[in-house]
């Protein structure tokens, strides 16, 4: 294995959007410079099929319109739940 | 060593003096001591008839004040200038009411003249702040946090009903955020502000869902801001663990909390954008740029590669037609070659052939000749011996008719009314006569 696949050796799921897309460009960036073989190059493309859709659900989360609360109100909510 | 027990404590101590008169000397020394001038906010403004009273305070503590209302016309400051949340710089010294037997005792710090805080003030305070602070390495503390570009949840210090609240808002939805924004209301100016301030960042801090807080408000004077640059608040935000996006004023203004905030913005547009640094519309454009990209390499990868063996898969049968073609063409290059040299070698061998039987022509020539010859010469002799004219030569006559062929009977003679008598030095014409009438 040579120094470039093992920067590219696929990571477990990421635990942020930005070392998802980090990783996501790594890949096109590896995919656009026409190194990779074929098994390489499906195994990236299902890598990054995977990171899309992490992105797109973390996008969706804050998609759905913008919600308002008052800290006041979280406060008196935990304090009557303790209570 | 143990002391009897009916001495009471303090009883070894100067006096007892009568009170009034300790009251009186209390305000003479007090009045003895240096006169100042002090910086801090106005808080608790009241009026008698004679005088006005307020507290002056800052973070670190406060002391009564006073001034006669006649110093404080004097002062020229407007009307309701004085007034709780004033910055203001006094001048005076300390004073004693000693108070009568129907009078309670007053302390204060009785002000002689009263003027509004400068910038010129608040910005040497301020600038010493700073100093301490940056010195303690308080700067840079929340720059080291880590600010994600996709928050779930911000945490937002503003004054209810500020424009701040209101531009935050909107330059959220223009990125396209839709997260949770969990408003941490709080007084933005007097001095309950920083306070009330440093309690909503702590307990914003405190929810696990908060990824960033953001601290704003719209514009104002330095001492409209100042409660941004309280040092007590600066401390508590430099301490966080949660990284601070701090949006005070306008982008001339500078205060302690821009200092030491992750992210010091200069309105509150710039901070929704520090806060959520991620442009979400932009971002689903992109995630869609990438899911396109990768669908063609995969797509391109496997139909390149079909292509190619499928070239490869046709390749024998092309090579084979290939080699058929080059080998028809050989064939035919060969046939004709053939035919041509057949052709050349029938000629040539003609050629060697006619060579051979002119050769053997030539040579069976050479060995036969002189036989050949004098065979000739001997046939030429038997002939000669034969020919009509030897006899001629001899006397005889031959008889030929007029057309000239020979007449070898009498009945072929007579039945020729002219005959031709040769010899063999000429030719008489003669008739012949019936032997009858002879």
């Amino acid at each position: 294995m040579d120094e470039s696949e093992r920067d590219l050796s696929p990571t477990a799921q990421p635990d942020s959007y930005e070392a998802a897309v980090e990783r996501l460009e790594e890949i096109i960036d590896r995919l656009d410079s026409g190194q990779s073989g074929l098994r390489e190059t499906l195994d990236l493309c299902k890598e990054g099929r995977e990171l899309v859709k992490y992105c797109a659900a973390e996008l969706d989360e804050v998609g759905e319109g913008l919600k308002e609360l008052r800290l006041d109100d979280l406060a008196a909510r935990l304090e009557s739940e303790t209570t | 060593m143990e002391q009897p027990a009916q001495k009471q404590a303090g009883t070894g101590l100067p006096g007892p003096y009568a009170v009034g008169r300790y009251a009186g000397k209390l305000q003479e020394w007090m009045r003895e001591r240096a006169r100042v001038q002090l910086i801090g906010e106005v808080t608790g403004v009241g009026r008698s008839k004679v005088q006005a009273y307020f507290e002056l305070r800052d973070a670190d503590g406060a002391i009564p004040c006073a001034i006669w209302l006649n110093d404080l016309e004097k002062a020229g400051l407007s009307d309701g200038a004085l007034r709780d949340g004033a910055e203001v710089v006094i001048s005076g010294g300390l004073d004693y009411y000693p108070g009568g037997g129907q009078a309670s005792p007053n302390f204060c710090f009785r002000a002689t003249h009263v003027r509004l805080a400068g910038e010129g003030d608040l910005i040497a305070r301020l600038d010493a702040l700073r100093k301490q602070l940056r010195s303690e390495g308080l700067f840079e503390l929340q720059k080291q946090l880590h600010r994600p570009r996709l928050p779930k949840a911000i945490g937002v210090v503003t004054a209810e009903t500020g424009a701040a609240r209101r531009d935050l808002l909107a330059g959220l939805r223009r990125r396209g955020w839709g997260g949770s924004v969990i408003w941490g209301f709080a007084p933005v100016q007097d001095r309950h502000a920083a306070p009330a301030i440093g309690r909503a960042v702590q307990d914003l801090a405190a929810r696990p869902e908060v990824e960033a807080i953001v601290v704003t408000r719209g514009g104002g004077s330095l001492a409209d801001l100042w409660a941004f640059c309280d040092e007590t608040l600066c401390r508590t935000v430099a301490m966080l663990r949660v990284p601070v996006v701090s949006a005070v004023g306008h982008e001339r203004d500078k205060t302690l909390i821009d200092d030491v905030a992750a992210v010091a913005c200069s309105t509150p547009t710039h901070a929704a954008e520090a806060a959520v640094p991620l442009d979400c519309l932009a971002a689903r454009e992109s995630l869609e740029r990438c899911a396109v990209a990768l669908r063609r390499s995969g797509e391109g990868a496997i139909g390149t590669r079909s292509r190619h063996l499928g070239a490869l898969a046709r390749g024998p049968a092309r090579a084979l037609q290939r080699e058929r073609t080059a080998l028809n063409q050989k064939i035919r290059e060969i046939r004709a070659a053939s035919e041509r040299g057949l052709s050349d070698r029938a000629a040539s061998q003609k050629r060697i052939g006619d060579v051979v039987l002119e050769r053997a022509r030539n040579r069976a020539a050479g060995a036969d000749m002189e036989k050949r010859r004098a065979d000739l010469r001997r046939a030429l002799v038997a002939l000669r011996a034969h020919e009509p004219e030897r006899t001629l030569e001899r006397g005889y006559a031959l008889v030929e008719g007029e057309g000239g062929e020979p007449l070898a009977s009498a009945a072929e003679v007579s039945a020729e009314e002219r005959i031709s008598l040769r010899f063999s030095d000429g030719r008489v014409r003669a008739r012949p006569e019936p032997d009858g009438a002879a």
